[in-house]
């Protein structure tokens, strides 16, 4: 277990309190795990982190809004019409829990049959691969309570139907949250499930659209907000104090909303890693405002041109976990003081380093390629890659996502990195799996699971202060979950109830000897994930290329899949 | 960017007869800064595109039997009317006039989403009278052809398909001429509904969406006209970037001498200042010039006397603000305000302005020049002998009507802003604007 005085440090500003790790090997009490992590790079330490499994680098790309079921719906039988990627399973693929299990809910979905949702009942329905770019659903709180109906989830058209139009050639219809994807569509993420495993049981763990979720990955805890400027998306907690359950754009990010901004008072993952010496950090396409894009555009207005979707603003302040934290910020989007001080708290001269973990998605390339491979690496794609309709599409992601993962497949590092794809929320879209409630709230008006101001059963989870809070009803809506790593078990479909917060905790039993965050953080009662991982000995060398564009599988890797434009 | 200045030197030189030396060298009319333009790539349809093709030409669905989508929006006139007519005839009996002038179909696939001020994909609820109330007390960038990038930012209505932007998508576009009882007359979504479940192409459907579609006549209409908006997606000749324009930007192609000065004209903020709105720049991202900057102006054009919805003396067009698109009613402000369309292929068309008034390019160029300072020459006359201008707008909206941007800020009696042989340069450069260009050898050429 980790010392107390650890924990302290954490709190109290760990940049200023930690020296450069590289070259030292433990921290002052001669407990903590080498540093560095840099097998390839001896200048920095030892060796490899201390782990608790063979897994040396974590690298989470945390997308944007998809549902399981409208990723998954009819796993793994595709539609596979003409000019479309096919898509053909293996025979060994097991069952998953979606519509497929499920057949009636194609056919006589609740949805359809219930007349609250006139007029736009509707059954699921299959969304072409030429309709990557549809609507954007609504994925409140309160909606997304709405719509699961005291657990019929028989109400999604009525309270999370479309609200964006998504551009000239987008598809838009009647029940469109209704709508699913298939492997002619998604052909990337049912090719890594074939391959690698992934999880039919992985919820947010509360309800609420993307800042939540982004807070939760990074410190299970969504209690403990404080408003900086304006109308945060916030709830009374009922113990006299705010929980957040909105978008909010974090509190001083240059980036940020002049209008509303929010700070979060929790310890995250972060902290814990910092005290630990370990290296990591968080990777965003669009956040070094200095780097000035093919069309020009530089600063906060950094864009893309998607074929699909059009021009998108790349940075997308309120889903950035690590602006909301004081000790994990990086407000100015600072620059990193060299590539060989990415992932670490300081420079090499002992000065607190300014980017203090947070950098440019281009800057994992660099980092990596350089030998520098931190051992936690959080990733958020630029906007038109991260999955959120609207401003992005499902093409347009596995683009982003494959070439990512085609790239560390070429590292020599990957015989011992794990992927994880998962989503911040569900953005609404169906998915039939509703979860009863293992954290309760009772907020008069957001909440409306089970009834008015109900959300579940029983005393609410503990929050910040240690008494129970409202705001934090959950699980609350299915997301797809995906480990890519050669110690993933293969082709395989794991039912153990995960959430975001597993993330949080798998670092923390990997690295740090099972260490909580406290404070009520749902990392203490989240599931684990390695039901997803083979740790038994034996050669390791299992990659899978697949074509960016088509998300088919390739003998070898696609050439420009070194780098990130 | 195109250096003005240089264009303006390197036009009066070719004018004057005189072979310009300066760097770098270039032949007469030849683009001094080339360019590339980014073309999408262009792929077989797709089954989706393929199913929409054949509802595009379908007639069976009309009341009539015999109108389309290719009827007015024909592939012969890029997608525009096929006559000089102000407005297409629809309807049972193709005897109903409809209510405007007929858009192209070409080049719509960048076309953002109606909203007051510039587009935000990021953003995730629209309000539209919201962003009213903010655009009332915004200030507005007035529109020259050299200042582009600072009106692009003006909080005014802007996107969206019709004249009116009340369409968001191709897919909402398509269904309204098919249930339109003056256009197409399709009946209903059921009526539709059941000619396509006996339409020849109907093992379309059932591969693309599985049986269980034809259960449900809306989602069966809904994927129909989305197949139709693919087709105009994927179909490149909906948006081929192929004109003459195109490769004179590139460095391909040469204008001839009328042809660049027609196009000075159309970028000067002090002449023509057609660029203002129509922008002939790429965009950010290298793609082609639309030619639109897809807001909404009241331009004040006059009452069309042919249409037989402007028979009663109380009936008014007023685009954003109705009657036929209905959300906007309350905002007056908007009223007389119509989309600017692309200039591209613009002399395909013999129909010009939402209702169809002009019938040539230089009756819409005399317009422009003489609204203000001859009104005389583009409105009629009372019996009193009063030139009516403004005649289609109502007197208390007639405060809408756009008297800051360039030609428009001029005064009766002013001098016009061209004179005979400007209008005809700029209409020359207009008809570089036509796709399929092919290359012709030019004096001076290798």
């Amino acid at each position: 277990m980790r010392t107390k005085l650890l924990s302290t440090v954490a709190m109290f500003g760990v940049a200023a309190a930690v020296a450069w790790s590289g070259p030292v090997a433990a921290d002052s009490n001669g407990n903590g795990p080498d540093f560095g992590g840099h097998g390839n790079n001896g200048q920095h330490g030892k060796g490899e982190a201390r782990t608790a499994t063979p897994i040396k680098h974590l690298v989470v790309i945390f997308n944007e809004n998809r549902s399981f079921d409208h990723y998954f719906a009819t796993y793994p039988n595709a539609t596979n019409p003409y000019g479309e990627p096919a898509f053909k399973a293996a025979r060994n693929t097991p069952q998953v829990n979606n519509l497929a299990a499920n057949p009636l809910l194609l056919v006589n979905n609740g949805n359809y049959t219930n007349t609250l949702n006139d007029p736009n009942e509707a059954n699921p329905f299959r969304l072409d691969r030429t309709q990557a770019n549809t609507a954007d659903q609504s994925h409140a709180y309160t909606a997304e309570e709405e719509a699961y109906d005291n657990g019929k989830a028989d109400l999604f058209p009525k309270f999370t139907g479309s609200g964006t139009s998504g551009g000239a050639g987008a598809f838009g219809t009647k029940g469109q949250v209704m709508g699913y994807f298939d492997g002619n569509t998604v052909t990337g993420f049912w090719n890594y499930a074939q391959h690698f495993a992934m999880s039919d049981n992985a919820y947010t763990d509360t309800y609420g659209p993307s800042t939540p979720g982004a807070l939760e990955v990074f410190s299970g805890q969504t209690n403990g907000a404080k408003v900086v400027v304006g109308n945060a998306s916030t709830v009374s907690d009922g113990a006299g104090g705010l929980t957040l359950n909105g978008d909010t754009d974090p509190g001083y990010d240059v980036c940020s909303s002049t209008t509303s901004q929010v700070m979060m008072t929790s310890k995250n993952i972060g902290d814990l890693l910092n005290a630990a010496h370990l290296t990591w950090g968080s990777f965003v396409g669009g956040f070094n405002l200095q780097t000035v894009n093919a069309n020009k555009t530089t600063g906060c207005k950094r864009s893309t041109n998607s074929a699909i979707v059009g021009t998108v603003s790349d940075y997308v302040p309120h889903h950035m976990w690590f602006q909301y934290f004081t000790s994990t910020a990086n407000p100015t989007h600072a620059r990193p003081s060299s590539t060989e001080a990415i992932g670490y708290s300081t420079t090499q001269d002992g000065k607190a380093d300014p980017a203090n973990h947070a950098y440019d998605l281009n800057d994992f390339y660099a980092a990596v390629k350089a030998g520098n491979y931190p051992s936690v690496s959080y990733i958020k794609m630029p906007a038109y890659q991260d999955a959120h309709p609207g401003n992005s599409d499902p093409l347009d992601e596995q683009q982003g996502l494959v070439t990512l993962v085609n790239f560390l497949e070429q590292q020599p590092d990957w015989k011992d990195t794990a992927v994880i794809v998962t989503y911040d929320d569900s953005d609404g879209w169906y998915d039939h799996a509703f979860a009863t409630p293992t954290s309760s709230s009772f907020n008069a008006t957001a909440d409306q699971l089970n009834g008015p101001g109900v959300c579940g059963k029983g005393t609410q989870p503990k929050g910040l202060n240690g008494q129970p809070v409202n705001g934090r009803c959950g699980p609350g809506t299915r997301i797809p979950f995906i480990v890519i790593s050669p110690y993933a078990k293969q082709n395989y479909v794991s039912h153990e109830r995960l959430s975001q917060a597993s993330v949080v905790r798998f670092i923390e039993d990997n690295w740090l000897q099972g260490e909580r965050l406290g404070g009520g953080s749902f990392d203490a009662s989240a599931g684990s994930i390695t039901d997803m991982f083979d740790f038994s000995p034996g050669k390791r060398d299992d990659k899978l290329f697949l074509d960016p564009s088509e998300g088919t599988v390739v003998a070898t890797a696609p050439g420009k899949s070194q780098g990130h434009d | 960017m195109l250096n003005r200045t240089f264009l303006w030197l390197l036009g009066a030189g070719l004018s004057a007869g005189v072979v310009f030396a300066a760097e770098p060298q270039v032949l007469p009319g030849e683009n001094p800064h080339p360019i590339h333009l980014v073309r999408r790539p262009v792929a077989p349809l797709s089954a989706m595109a393929q199913l929409g093709r054949q509802i595009f030409y379908d007639p069976s669905l009309s009341s009539s039997g015999k109108l389309s989508c290719s009827s007015c929006h024909s592939p012969d006139h890029a997608y525009g009317p096929p006559n000089d007519q102000s407005v297409m005839l629809g309807g049972p009996t193709l005897t109903r006039q409809g209510a405007r002038a007929v858009p192209s179909l070409t080049y719509l696939e960048r076309q953002p989403e109606f909203a007051i001020g510039p587009d935000d994909p990021e953003v995730e609820n629209v309000n539209l009278a919201a962003m009213a109330a903010v655009a009332k007390t915004a200030t507005r960038a007035q529109k020259t052809a050299t200042q582009t990038s600072e009106s692009a930012a003006n909080m005014v209505p802007q996107g969206g398909m019709f004249w009116d932007g009340r369409a968001n998508t191709l897919q909402m576009q398509a269904a309204v001429p098919l249930l339109d009882p003056r256009e197409m007359d399709g009946g209903s979504i059921e009526k539709v509904a059941e000619k396509l479940r006996h339409a020849p192409y109907v093992e379309g459907f059932t591969g693309l969406f599985g049986k269980n579609i034809f259960r449900d006549p809306q989602m069966l209409v809904s994927e129909a006209m989305f197949a139709v908006a693919r087709y105009e997606i994927e179909e490149p000749s909906f948006h081929p970037y192929t004109s003459k324009y195109d490769y004179w930007l590139e460095g391909k192609a040469r204008f001839s001498e009328s042809e660049l000065r027609g196009y000075i004209l159309f970028n000067d903020p002090d002449k023509a200042n057609c660029g203002g709105c129509h922008l002939s720049q790429p965009s950010a991202d290298g793609l082609p010039p639309l030619f639109t900057d897809f807001q909404f102006e009241a331009l004040g054009a006059p009452r069309n006397a042919t249409l037989t919805d402007n028979r009663d003396p109380q009936h008014f067009d007023l685009g954003v603000c109705g009657p036929i698109r209905s959300d906007m009613a309350n905002q007056t402000q908007y009223c007389g305000m119509f989309l600017t369309p692309s200039l591209r292929n613009t002399v395909m068309r013999h129909t010009f302005f939402h209702n169809g008034v002009f019938h040539t390019l230089q009756e819409v160029l005399d317009f422009y020049n003489f609204r203000d300072t001859n009104p005389e020459k583009v409105y009629p006359r009372a019996a009193d002998g009063t030139v009516q201008k403004l005649n289609d707008i109502p007197v208390q909206y007639q405060a809408n009507v756009d008297v800051s941007d360039p030609p428009f800020d001029r005064h009766l009696g002013d001098t016009p802003a061209m004179t005979a042989q400007e209008e005809a340069d700029i209409i020359a450069f207009l008809k570089t604007l036509t796709d399929g260009y092919k290359e012709t050898k030019l004096p001076g050429d290798q």
